[in-house]
C-alpha cells in the first residue's frame, strides 16, 4: 500500500509508464528477452540458425496461446495441431484459389480457426473438460482427413505450394514478422489475463464451484477464452503456411499437439512467458539431437513425465524460485546491513 | 448393394465392434474408477500385439496359449506402471494429481511408441493367419475361422470381464469405488489396490485386443493411434466411465464406421464421426446410455 503511494506521488511518470508496462507483461526480463531477439538476426546470418529461430519463436507463441486456456480455465485443447493447420490451410487457400493479398489470408485464417474454436467451445465447454479435449481431437482427425481426401483442393499428401510472402525466400524478414506477432499475443493474451476477465478465468480453473457462487458465468468466459486461443493458432498457422512453403496435412497430426503441449508445460503451467523460454531453449537441442531420431522423442517423453511427476511448476517455478532466492538474499542483505548500522 | 457386400460390412463391423468394446472398456473402467483419463491406451494395445507376436512367432506357442500370454503379461505391465508412475504421483500431489496423471500418460504415450521404433523397428510384425481356413455358408459368403476366432476370444474376454465385476468380490470393490472412492474407502476397501487392479484389467483388455486381432493388424510401433481416438469417441459417446455402455457403443461404433467408411471413404468417414458426436452432445450430453453417475459436469 506505502509502497504505491510511494510511486505515485515521488517519482511519478517514469514509473507510471513502467507500471503500465508490466500490467501488458513487459518487466524488463521480458523486455530484454525480446530486445534480444530483436538485434539476434543482425549478427547471425546463417539462414540455418534463423530458421531454428524462426521455429522456436513458432512453438513458443503456440506455446503462449495454448496455455493461455490451459493453465488458466484448466482445459486442455487437445486439437491444436487441427486449428493451426485450418489457419494454415484457409490463408494458403485464399491467396492461392481467390487470390487475394496474404494479409487477408492471415485475416482470413485467424476468423476460421476462431469461428470453429466458437463452435467447438459453444457445444462442449459447458461439460467437463475431457469433452473439449476430445472434441478439439476428433474434429482435427476429421480436418486432416479431408486435407488428405480433397485432392483437387488441397492436393492431400503431395502438399500444397504456398507463395513466399512478399515474394521474399530471406529469413529474417519471417523473423521479425514473428516476432512482431508474438509480441502482439504476449501483450494482448497478458492484459486479459491481468484485468476482470482473467481473473475470471483463473477463478474457473481453480475452483468452479466457488466461481459459480460468486456469480461468474463459467461457459461464457470458457468459450471467450477457448474462441481466443484457437484464433490465435489460426493467425499462427496462416503465417507457417507462408514461411514453410508447403503444407501437408501431416501438420495437423497429434503430435505436434503433444510438442506444443510438451513445451507450455514444462515451461509451466499458468505463465505465458514460460513457453516462449522453454521453445528457445528445447527446439534448438531437439534440433542438434535430431541424428538420434527416435531415441530423441523417447527422451522429449521422458522430460514430460519427469516435469510432471517431479517438478510440476516447471520452468517458470524455478526462475520464480530463483527470484524468490535472490530476493531473500538481498533483504537479509539490507537487513544485515541495517542491523549493523545500528549497532554502530 | 448386394448380399456379399453386406454380409462383408457385417463381418467387418463386428469384428471393429469387438477390438473398439475392449479397449474402450478398459478406458472406461479407468475412467470411472481412478477419475484419469488414459491416453496411453493405444500403447498397452500396441503391448499386447507385439507381445502376441514375441509368443506366437518367436516361441513359437500355440495361438491360444500366445494370446493367454499377452494377456497376462499385459496385466503386470499394467500394474507395474500404476505403481511407478500413478502410485506416487497420488501421493505426492493430492490435488492436481489428476491433470498430472494424464499429462504423464500423454508423455509415456510418447515414450512408448518410440521405445518400440527402437526396439522392433519400423517394420510391420503380424501373422498371417493364427488359425487356417474358413467356412462358408454359401459359396460367395464366407468367413475365415481366424477371424471368427478373434471374435470369439474378444467376446470371451469382454464376457469374463464383465463376470468379475458382477460376481466376484474384488469385482463389487471396484464397482463400489467407482461409484464413490471415500464411502468405500470407510468401509475398509484398501483404494491403492483397487487403483492398481483397475489399471492392470484395464491394460489386459487392451493387450488382449492387440494379440488377438494380430492377423487382421500387424504390430507397429504406432499402431495405438486410432483405436485409442475411436475408443475415447466410444467413451464419450456412451457416457464417461459407463463400462457397460463403453461394451455396447464400442459394436455400435464399429457397424457405423465399416458402413460410412463403405458408402463415403476414409476421410469422410471421420467428419461423419464427428457430426454424430455433435448431434449427440446437443442432444443428450450425458451419452447414450449415460446416467449420472460420474457426471459430465466438473466435479
Amino acid at each position: 500500500m506505502q509502497k504505491t503511494y510511494e510511486n505515485t506521488s515521488a517519482i511519478g511518470l517514469g514509473t507510471r509508464f513502467a507500471g503500465r508496462l508490466r500490467s501488458m507483461g513487459l518487466s524488463i526480463p521480458i523486455l530484454a528477452f525480446f530486445v534480444i531477439l530483436a538485434v539476434l538476426p543482425q549478427f547471425i546470418k546463417d539462414e540455418y540458425i534463423l530458421r531454428l529461430l524462426v521455429i522456436s519463436l513458432f512453438f513458443g507463441a503456440q506455446a503462449m496461446a495454448f496455455n493461455f486456456t490451459t493453465g488458466f480455465i484448466n482445459v486442455v485443447n487437445f486439437g491444436f495441431a487441427g486449428f493451426v493447420g485450418l489457419g494454415a490451410y484457409t490463408s494458403a487457400l485464399l491467396v492461392i484459389e481467390l487470390g487475394v493479398s496474404p494479409w487477408l489470408g492471415f485475416v482470413g485464417g485467424t476468423v476460421a480457426a476462431g469461428i470453429l474454436g466458437f463452435l467447438t467451445g459453444l457445444l462442449t465447454l459447458r461439460l467437463r473438460g475431457i469433452y473439449a479435449a476430445c472434441m478439439a481431437w476428433f474434429v482435427q482427425i476429421a480436418l486432416m482427413g479431408l486435407a488428405t481426401v480433397n485432392v483437387n483442393l488441397t492436393r492431400g499428401a503431395l502438399g500444397l505450394v504456398v507463395p513466399p510472402l512478399g515474394g521474399t525466400l530471406h529469413t529474417a524478414p519471417y523473423f521479425y514478422l514473428l516476432l512482431l506477432m508474438s509480441i502482439g499475443i504476449y501483450v494482448v493474451t497478458t492484459m486479459i489475463v491481468n484485468s476482470n476477465m482473467g481473473l475470471a478465468f483463473r477463478a474457473i480453473g481453480q475452483n468452479l464451484l466457488a466461481a459459480r457462487t460468486s456469480g461468474v458465468n463459467p461457459t461464457r468466459y470458457k468459450v471467450i477464452n477457448w474462441t481466443i486461443a484457437c484464433a490465435i493458432a489460426g493467425l499462427l498457422g496462416s503465417f507457417y503456411a507462408h514461411f514453410i512453403g508447403i503444407l501437408t496435412p501431416d501438420m495437423m497430426h497429434f503430435k505436434h499437439t503433444v510438442e506444443v503441449l510438451a513445451i507450455a508445460y514444462i515451461g509451466g503451467r499458468g505463465t505465458l512467458w514460460g513457453g516462449l523460454i522453454a521453445s528457445f531453449l528445447m527446439t534448438p537441442v531437439f534440433e542438434y539431437l535430431k541424428p538420434l531420431m527416435a531415441v530423441r522423442l523417447i527422451i522429449y517423453g521422458f522430460f514430460l513425465i519427469l516435469v510432471m511427476m517431479f517438478y510440476p511448476q516447471g520452468l517458470s517455478g524455478l526462475f520464480q524460485m530463483i527470484g524468490e532466492w535472490i530476493k531473500g538474499r538481498r533483504e537479509k542483505g539490507t537487513a544485515g546491513k541495517a542491523e549493523s548500522s545500528m549497532e554502530g | 448393394m448386394q448380399l456379399t457386400s453386406v454380409w462383408n460390412l457385417f463381418i467387418t463391423g463386428t469384428l471393429r465392434g469387438g477390438l473398439y468394446a475392449l479397449m474402450a472398456a478398459g478406458l472406461a473402467l479407468i475412467m470411472g474408477v481412478m477419475n484419469v483419463s488414459s491416453f496411453m491406451h493405444g500403447e498397452l494395445y500396441m503391448i499386447g500385439a507385439y507381445l502376441g507376436w514375441l509368443a506366437h512367432v518367436m516361441l513359437g506357442f500355440d495361438p491360444i496359449l500366445s494370446i493367454l500370454c499377452a494377456a497376462l503379461t499385459s496385466f503386470v505391465v499394467g500394474v507395474l506402471m500404476e505403481k511407478v508412475f500413478f502410485h506416487p504421483l497420488r501421493r505426492k500431489s493430492e490435488k492436481e494429481w489428476l491433470l498430472n496423471a494424464y499429462l504423464v500418460t500423454v508423455g509415456l504415450s510418447f515414450m512408448l511408441q518410440n521405445v518400440a521404433l527402437v526396439v522392433f523397428k519400423p517394420v510391420f510384425r503380424g501373422v498371417p493367419a493364427y488359425w487356417e481356413g474358413s467356412i462358408q455358408l454359401s459359396p460367395t459368403m464366407g468367413i475365415s475361422i481366424d477371424r471368427m476366432m478373434s471374435f470369439l476370444i474378444a467376446v470371451v474376454a469382454i464376457g469374463a470381464f464383465w463376470l468379475f465385476l458382477r460376481r466376484t468380490k474384488m469385482g463389487r470393490a471396484i464397482r463400489a469405488v467407482a461409484e464413490d472412492a471415500r464411502g468405500a474407502m470407510l468401509i475398509g476397501i484398501e483404494l491403492n489396490n483397487i487403483y492398481t487392479l483397475s489399471f492392470g484389467l484395464s491394460s489386459m483388455l487392451a493387450g488382449i485386443a492387440g494379440a488377438s486381432l494380430l492377423s487382421l493388424t500387424p504390430a507397429y510401433p504406432t499402431m495405438g493411434g486410432v483405436p485409442l481416438a475411436k475408443s475415447w469417441y466410444v467413451v464419450i459417446l456412451a457416457g464417461l466411465g459407463n463400462t457397460r455402455g463403453a461394451i455396447i457403443g464400442g459394436f455400435i461404433v464399429g457397424m457405423l464406421e465399416s458402413i460410412s467408411y463403405y458408402a463415403l471413404g476414409a476421410g469422410w468417414q471421420d467428419v461423419v464421426s464427428v457430426v454424430i458426436l455433435i448431434l449427440i452432445l446437443l442432444v443428450k450430453p450425458s451419452g447414450l446410455f449415460g446416467s449420472e453417475v460420474k457426471g459430465m459436469l466438473e466435479r
